[in-house]
């Protein structure tokens, strides 16, 4: 048997997170999606404990604060590609709302951490998302460049070959092939 | 077969002449008995004239007693008694005869019967009147008495005569009439008999001279037909045998001897006489499909080699079939077909498709070399060349970097010209995989490919629906490329390129020259564009491999570009063609089968 | 990005290309420890070493002796503990059919080897780009694809 499993990543995370943090004692509140505040001071050694207790599930304290804003910065751009009305914001003024920063600073910060640019970020999830429209809902690539804000299929395309350097079909035999290949 | 002649007019033959038969039978038989019924009734008149004569005659002789009796009476002179002597015994000849006709008629002979005593009654009166007249014994008044009564018994015995006569007439005449009524109704009937019987053996004889020209017809035919056979199995190198199992006779044809390298008739063929000519490889072979062939009824083709008496090799197919005929005898008919030449065709053909794969293998090596030995050297001639920083370069000569970027000039080019070698061959090579695929998908594909040209130049690409086929998707994704590629490559400079895609469904007898009228339909697909167009001399020569039309200076290119397009469409069964007139623009047009 | 530097493994027989690759890397911003597998039978034999530090990429060239590229991605694809390592095809080939190949066998980039040194550096920096972004940024790692 074979079970197509769809899953939130951010959700997990979240949960794993804060039962792991239960598990140490630690009094915290969630602000977003990877930012905690901790309601007391730690001592060097029990957040280094934290710290090695964390790190074999890939959870990493960012300690530097642009990496912290980078983060932040991925977060919302992850909230705007998912959203149902995405077409409505201009993803500049989104972030810059969101994040209480010029978008100027935001963009500059985010490719001093990445060596990329937030552009190429965004695109990166919208094709990530297309993706998945493609795979997990099945819809058409019509479908997908409406819902994705893209002003034709041949757009889309385009910018999935480009980011890529496949095709969308292709994309689509392949890992159609390859789902059979390793069953 | 229609030519079998059907005789099927025997039958009814057959009935016409039992009919014609009966009827002379009965004609025959009528008419004996009409010469059976004339022989009795003239046999009848005989009788009754015999009667009549022997009555006459028995008359006569009682006359000339009379007289003889009345000339003695008168003259007594003796000699006048004789006759009356004589009479007494022709009287009883007569008699005798009578009796002996009239046996068969008891009223003849109860009249004869009373004759007779009238007659003795006579003679007595005879008697007495000699008595009386006797001149011793004379007594004239007893004498006339007895002349008298002679008289009248002479009256009596002629009645009776004539009675006699009568009934005999009266016989006669009713047995005449008899016969002659019966023989009054053959003529006629017998000459219709006649006449029918005769019509009826006409209508035979039309019947049958009309089928022995259709015999003679089909004679014919079977003559012609059976030279033909003849014929046809020497053109057509086989020849046919037939084994009568019930006289274990076996008839060769004509062919069949020549095949065996003998002349027609040489042998007379027996069972053994075969297996003699069959090459040793193959005798036991040939030997028990010999027998099997009995058993099952019908022999599948056997390939065996015979040996000629001039030692010469030939390859021989066999067929054969048991037939049972509606007598229920048993017939094997076979057909031998001399393959020797096709035989050896096969070889020839077998060699040279080894030798093809091989040369395919080889080439196959070929494209594996180009792709990864020939490619490795090139690409690390560039990647060095790409090394050589811009301070390296600082400290050279002038010469030395002109001869390092005509080096990267080359090696470039070496580049495209190797890329396009191996996309041609790989076209050929690689696996052909058919799948069902929207070519409007593939055509968007293609145009992504080239979209940095496609905006460079501000291309409008047109087109209407394209419909979804079996196809190799990559290859026609690269033909849509290399076809638009062109178009966009060999536009006019300062005009916006404008290339319209059109497809229509067509049938193939639209364009009998060109397409294969096995597939009757294809999609047609015409790329238009406004470019610089080429002379229509070289409509066909531009998707010849290498083929180019202008410098590599002004377009760089390898000439593989069309030909390429070529190749893919000969994989998709399809045709493409090109047209153009000089600096109006080109068409390519792209038939591919449903 | 900078936890520690990330581990690259190049696996090529051939020595000018892993000049090349080594040379690449140390002129790319990112931090990367890279080391070399001189065949496709050492990359096996060392990939299977019980504590051995698994690549964060593994490139992989396809023509080799001994062993060839597609027998080990189809090794590792089978091994349990490596098949989640991302795998770069590093090849001369630019067949389609290599690369639809090794795509459906598992690996998640096909690089067909540039012949321009700025290219080779242009190339490695996006797959260290877009692999961080697919290992920290909940990406779906079953849909990574990347042809270049």
């Amino acid at each position: 048997m074979k079970l197509f499993i769809k899953f939130d990543i951010n959700t997990i995370c979240s949960l794993y997170l804060k039962q792991k943090l239960e598990e140490e004692k630690i009094n915290f509140t969630t602000l977003g999606f990877g930012e905690i505040e901790l309601n007391e001071n730690l001592s060097t050694e029990a957040l280094d404990k934290l710290k090695n207790n964390l790190s074999p599930y890939g959870f990493e304290v960012v300690e530097n604060q642009k990496s912290v804003l980078v983060q932040k910065i991925k977060d919302a751009i992850i909230e705007l590609v998912y959203m149902e009305d995405s077409n409505n914001y201009k993803s500049s003024v989104f972030l810059a709302e969101k994040l209480n920063h010029s978008y100027g600073y935001l963009s500059n910060v985010f490719s001093e951490v990445t060596y990329s640019s937030i552009e190429n970020f965004i695109i990166l999830q919208k094709i990530e998302r297309a993706k998945q429209l493609m795979l997990v809902n099945e819809m058409s690539l019509t479908e997908i460049a409406f819902l994705l804000n893209y002003s034709s299929v041949a757009h889309l395309s385009t910018q999935f070959k480009n980011t890529t350097g496949i095709t969308p079909s292709a994309f689509q035999r392949i890992i159609k092939k390859r789902r059979e290949y390793l069953k | 077969m229609n030519w079998i002649p059907k005789f099927n007019s025997s039958n009814s033959l057959r009935v016409i002449f039992v009919i014609a038969i009966f009827i002379l039978l009965f004609l025959s038989s009528v008419a004996y008995k009409h010469n059976r019924d004339l022989n009795e009734t003239s046999k009848l008149v005989m009788h009754t004239y015999e009667i009549n004569i022997q009555l006459e005659r028995l008359m006569s002789a009682i006359k000339d007693a009379e007289t003889g009796q009345r000339g003695y009476i008168i003259t007594r002179n003796e000699r006048f008694l004789s006759p009356y002597l004589f009479s007494r015994d022709k009287v009883n000849t007569s008699f005798i005869a009578l009796k002996k006709l009239t046996a068969d008629n008891p009223k003849q002979q109860k009249n004869l019967q009373r004759l007779y005593k009238l007659i003795i009654q006579r003679f007595v009166s005879f008697e007495n009147c000699l008595k009386y007249s006797e001149p011793k014994s004379y007594d004239k008044r007893r004498l006339d008495n007895h002349m008298f009564g002679g008289r009248i018994l002479m009256e009596n015995i002629r009645f009776q005569v004539d009675e006699m006569n009568d009934i005999e007439k009266k016989f006669l005449q009713s047995r005449l009439k008899k016969y002659d009524q019966e023989i009054s109704l053959g003529p006629v009937f017998s000459i219709s008999l006649f006449l029918a019987a005769l019509s009826f053996i006409l209508l035979a004889y039309r019947q049958i001279s009309k089928d022995i020209e259709r015999l003679k017809v089909f004679n014919r035919k079977l003559l012609i037909s059976s030279g033909l056979m003849a014929e046809s199995e020497k053109i057509g190198k086989f020849s046919t045998w037939q084994w009568d199992l019930e006289t274990n006779k076996i008839d060769y044809s004509d062919n069949q001897f020549r095949m065996l390298g003998c002349e027609p008739g040489d042998f007379v063929p027996v069972k053994e006489t075969f297996l003699e000519f069959v090459h040793p490889d193959d005798k036991e072979m040939i030997a028990k499909s010999m027998d099997d062939i009995i058993e099952n009824e019908t022999l599948p083709f056997v390939y065996y080699k015979i040996i000629r008496p001039d030692h010469k090799i030939r390859y021989i197919k066999s067929t054969g079939k048991l037939l049972v005929d509606r007598n229920g005898s048993k017939v094997l008919l076979g057909i031998n077909f001399d393959i020797t030449d096709e035989h050896l065709l096969n070889i020839q053909l077998k060699e040279r498709n080894s030798e093809l794969e091989k040369s395919n293998k080889e080439l196959a090596s070929f494209n594996h070399v180009a792709s990864h030995d020939l490619q490795e050297p090139l690409r690390k001639i560039q990647t060095f060349i790409s090394r050589v920083s811009d301070a390296d370069k600082a400290l050279m000569s002038d010469s030395g970097k002109d001869y390092v970027s005509k080096i990267e000039v080359s090696a470039k080019r070496m580049r495209v010209l190797i890329d396009d070698l191996l996309m041609f061959s790989r076209t050929n090579t690689t696996k052909k995989e058919f799948i069902k695929s929207d070519l409007n998908e593939l055509f968007e594909n293609a145009k992504v490919e080239l979209t940095v040209i496609i905006d460079e130049k501000k291309a409008i690409i047109t087109n209407t629906k394209l419909p979804k086929l079996h196809v190799i998707p990559y290859q026609i994704e690269q033909l849509f490329i290399n076809l638009i590629g062109n178009s966009l490559k060999y536009s006019k400079p300062n005009v916006t390129p404008e290339i319209a895609i059109e497809c229509s469904k067509i049938h193939s007898a639209e364009y009998p020259e060109l397409l294969d009228q096995a597939i009757k339909k294809f999609y047609k697909i015409t790329f238009t564009d406004n470019g610089m167009g080429f002379d229509p001399q070289f409509k066909e020569t531009i998707f010849v491999l290498f083929q180019r039309l202008h410098s590599k200076t002004d377009y760089p290119g390898t000439g593989i570009g069309l030909a390429i397009c070529k190749k893919i469409v000969d994989n998709h069964k399809g045709y493409i063609i090109a047209d153009s007139t000089l600096d109006q623009g080109s068409v390519f047009t792209l038939f591919l089968p449903e | 990005m900078q936890k520690n530097a990330l581990y690259i493994l190049l696996a090529d027989d051939d020595e000018d290309d892993r000049l090349f690759f080594k040379d690449a890397f140390e002129e790319v911003r990112v931090q990367t420890q890279v080391e070399f597998a001189f065949d496709g039978m050492q990359l096996m034999e060392h990939l299977q070493q019980p504590d051995v530090i698994l690549p964060d990429v593994l490139f992989l060239d396809l023509n080799m002796p001994k062993k060839s590229g597609k027998e080990c991605l189809a090794e590792i694809k089978q091994d349990q503990r490596l098949k989640n390592i991302i795998i770069a095809i590093y090849s001369t080939s630019s067949s389609e059919e290599d690369i639809e190949d090794t795509f459906v066998q598992g690996a998640n980039i096909y690089i067909k080897k540039p012949s321009d040194f700025n290219d080779l550096k242009k190339i490695i920096n996006e797959v260290l780009t877009i692999n961080w972004h697919y290992q920290t940024s909940g990406l779906n790692r079953d849909n990574f694809l990347l042809r270049l």
